[in-house]
């Protein structure tokens, strides 16, 4: 427990019956973005709760920085900027307001707080919306305000709920380009997100939550090896005239291969089957366009952990 | 306990009312409430040659009155209601503490419920300038009112910490301060006429002919007034029920009204009287520690009873003098309204501290 990012043992913590967490056990590095990646009602907003020190666990261990957030929450505040999962925002307040006010509640003063607010704008592409009461703000701007309130004190760890949900994909872009020098500057990043495809573009570490546990590495490992799909498109003609020569490419029945839009979906065992695979159709003649997986390893994973249910 | 802090939040509370339209409509309002106020006070009081102060305690009472009517709404949910709308948690994560939290949404509710007592003060000037209203009564009464305002205040942000549901915990908070303000009223007078004592009624009359003239031991009938002379009949006594709120009325002490009443020095013009609504309620309230009278003798045979005197009653006390004789309760009661709202301040604080342990059914910490 001396990692200096996030580290959390054995944490449970329910609300009457509901057993919200049940055995949550991470690392997060400093320096690394990690993923929380869990189906609804998996546990991770309450994780994040209880990381922000505003909800203590009935059990177990968690080191912020080093920090024990139930015996020491101000100094875990002073360090971590959490960004819930709920839109709250003082409508009638500005942006800039908005930022200055949480900064001096951070403790910062009237100078300080206003060229953090002033940056902070600037960084999350609210410049134009200074002024703006976050009122009339959409969702996504409402979301841009918020992670720039997590921001305001410079915390050394991140914890972020949800981040992209609701930005636009240039917004998106952003925000990923945000996170990854957010932590090449040294900070530890958890974050969760529904968005699968766009945590994987992200994230350096994953960790699961299925049912308000942490899912073990080799369970991880096991699921992201397992047999997955890999899209195959041929140049110069449609899907289903492609079935045909891919199947007996690979010594396949062409009856097997389903046909999603534009693409044959191919099932292979690994890595390794899937490049042998290549090889062949290109051995045939074949003039392979696209030849990817399906899902990415994360989707494959939450996938296979039984996230769907 | 960090003042910039609690400043900070007292301010997010203040500038979000003071930038909604809502909040001038009910100063308005209020204002025009007191312009018709203080005009028929002063035709109530004009005839009465030292009006001032009589129309400065009506304005103060009814600023008392609407504070008491508006401040739950306006601080009945500033906790529960930043939950509901997802922006206590942003503010539990700082390095505000709970308790810095707690205190500048009390601020803050404080400063909203003065801003009446603001609109008050040119109607009070107005009150002052009419005469006769005494430097001490304008500080004491403007004193009581501001800190009443603040135990309204605390109660209605306590409560909101303490109740999961912003509408509950504002009709809560309406039931304190009803309870203050009628319920003390309504027991004060329930309890006292239930524990009545029987009071006794002795009661003797003269014997009078069919013509209704006086009968006369003599014969004849000029002999009233002459207690040697007239026939008397025999002793009537009956039993009545007589309230006992000598025994309860410390029960309207925790009452505002009576605070303010209570607190605010009164003065009296030549005939012992108070000279404002302040001193009428407090001679009133007084009067009810009193003991009464549990045996009442009438004897028509007995010329002192009715006979003209020129000597002043021994019997009649002045409002003045009842206040003199009586205790003042004012203390007592502002003590207890602080303690009740220092209590529910402190358990809204252990319901808002974070990390939090239990959570209100019904409720997510964000």
């Amino acid at each position: 427990m001396s990692s200096p990012g996030i580290a959390a043992a054995g944490v449970r913590r329910s609300f009457g019956n509901v057993h919200a967490v049940r055995d949550v056990t991470l690392d997060a590095r400093a320096g690394a973005v990690t993923g929380l990646v869990g189906p609804n009602g998996s546990g991770k907003t309450t994780l994040l709760l209880m990381l922000a020190s505003l909800l203590a666990p009935d059990a177990g261990q968690l080191r912020i920085g080093g920090i024990d957030p139930v015996a020491d929450p101000a100094a875990v505040r002073a360090i971590v900027g959490w960004m819930p999962d709920a839109l709250g925002a003082w409508p009638s307040l500005t942006a800039r307001e908005t930022l200055v006010m949480t900064g001096r509640l951070y403790g910062l003063d009237r100078d300080q707080a206003g060229q953090g607010a002033h940056r902070l704008l600037d960084e999350v592409g609210l410049r134009e919306l200074a002024d703006t009461p976050a009122r009339v703000f959409s969702r996504g701007q409402k979301q841009r305000l918020g992670l720039a309130r997590a921001l305001v004190h410079d915390p050394r760890v991140l914890l972020l709920d949800e981040p992209a949900s609701g930005l636009d994909p240039q917004a998106r872009v952003e925000l990923r380009t945000l996170l990854r020098r957010l932590a090449a500057e040294g900070r530890t990043i958890l974050i969760s997100s529904h968005i699968l495809s766009e945590l994987e573009e992200v994230v350096d570490d994953a960790v699961f939550l299925v049912e308000g546990a942490t899912v073990g590495a080799d369970r991880v490992a096991a699921a992201a090896t397992r047999g997955r799909s890999w899209r195959i498109r041929l140049a110069d003609r449609d899907a289903r005239a492609a079935v045909v020569p891919v199947a007996q490419a690979l010594g396949l029945d062409a009856a097997l291969i389903p046909i999603d839009r534009r693409d044959l979906l191919v099932s292979f065992g690994s890595d390794a089957d899937a490049a042998t695979a290549l090889a062949a159709l290109v051995a045939a003649g074949l003039p392979v366009a696209e030849f990817a997986a399906a899902t990415g390893i994360l989707e494959h994973t939450f996938l296979d952990l039984g996230g769907r249910s | 306990m960090n003042a910039a802090r609690l400043w900070t939040i007292a301010r997010l509370e203040l500038l979000q009312r003071v930038r909604t339209v809502s909040w001038y409509v009910l100063l308005g309002v209020f204002a025009l409430l007191l312009v018709g106020v203080t005009a028929l006070a002063f035709l109530a009081y004009g005839g009465w040659g030292i009006g001032g102060a009589g129309v400065y305690s009506v304005v103060v009472y009814v600023t008392l009155l609407l504070i008491l009517l508006v401040s739950p709404t306006l601080s009945g949910n500033s906790i529960n209601g930043d939950r509901d709308a997802a922006t206590l948690a942003p503010v539990q994560v700082t390095l505000a503490t709970t308790g810095e939290i707690l205190l500048g949404k009390f601020v803050a509710a404080w400063i909203t419920g003065l801003a009446f007592a603001l609109v008050a003060a040119p109607f009070l000037i107005i009150a002052t300038l009419a005469g006769d209203v005494h430097p001490w009564t304008v500080l004491i009464s403007l004193v009581v009112l501001v800190v009443e305002t603040g135990i309204i205040a605390a109660i209605g942000v306590a409560l909101s910490g303490i109740l999961a549901r912003p509408l509950f915990s504002v009709a809560v908070t309406y039931l304190v301060v009803a309870a203050l303000a009628v319920g003390t009223v309504i027991g004060f007078g329930l309890i006292g006429s239930a524990v009545a004592s029987e009071g006794l009624s002795k009661s003797r009359y003269a014997e009078y002919d069919a013509m209704g003239n006086i009968a006369c031991k003599d014969g004849s009938s000029d002999c009233y007034g002459d207690a040697d002379n007239m026939i008397c009949q025999d002793w009537q006594t009956s039993t009545y029920r007589v309230p006992r709120f000598d025994y309860v009325w410390w029960m309207l002490s925790a009452n505002p009204f009576v605070i303010l009443a209570d607190a605010t020095p009164t003065h009296f013009d030549q005939y012992g009287s108070p000279d404002d609504m302040f001193g009428w309620l407090k001679y009133s309230v007084r009067s009810a520690q009193l003991t009464p009278e549990l045996e009442t003798v009438w004897d028509e045979c007995d010329p002192d009873n009715y006979r003209y005197s020129d000597l002043p009653n021994p019997d009649y006390r002045t409002p003045e003098d009842t206040i003199a004789a009586t205790v003042p309760s004012w203390f007592v009661g502002l003590a207890v309204q602080t303690a009740l709202a220092a209590l529910l301040l402190w358990w809204a604080w252990a319901r808002t501290r974070t990390p939090a342990r239990t959570l209100p059914p019904g409720t997510r910490i964000a």
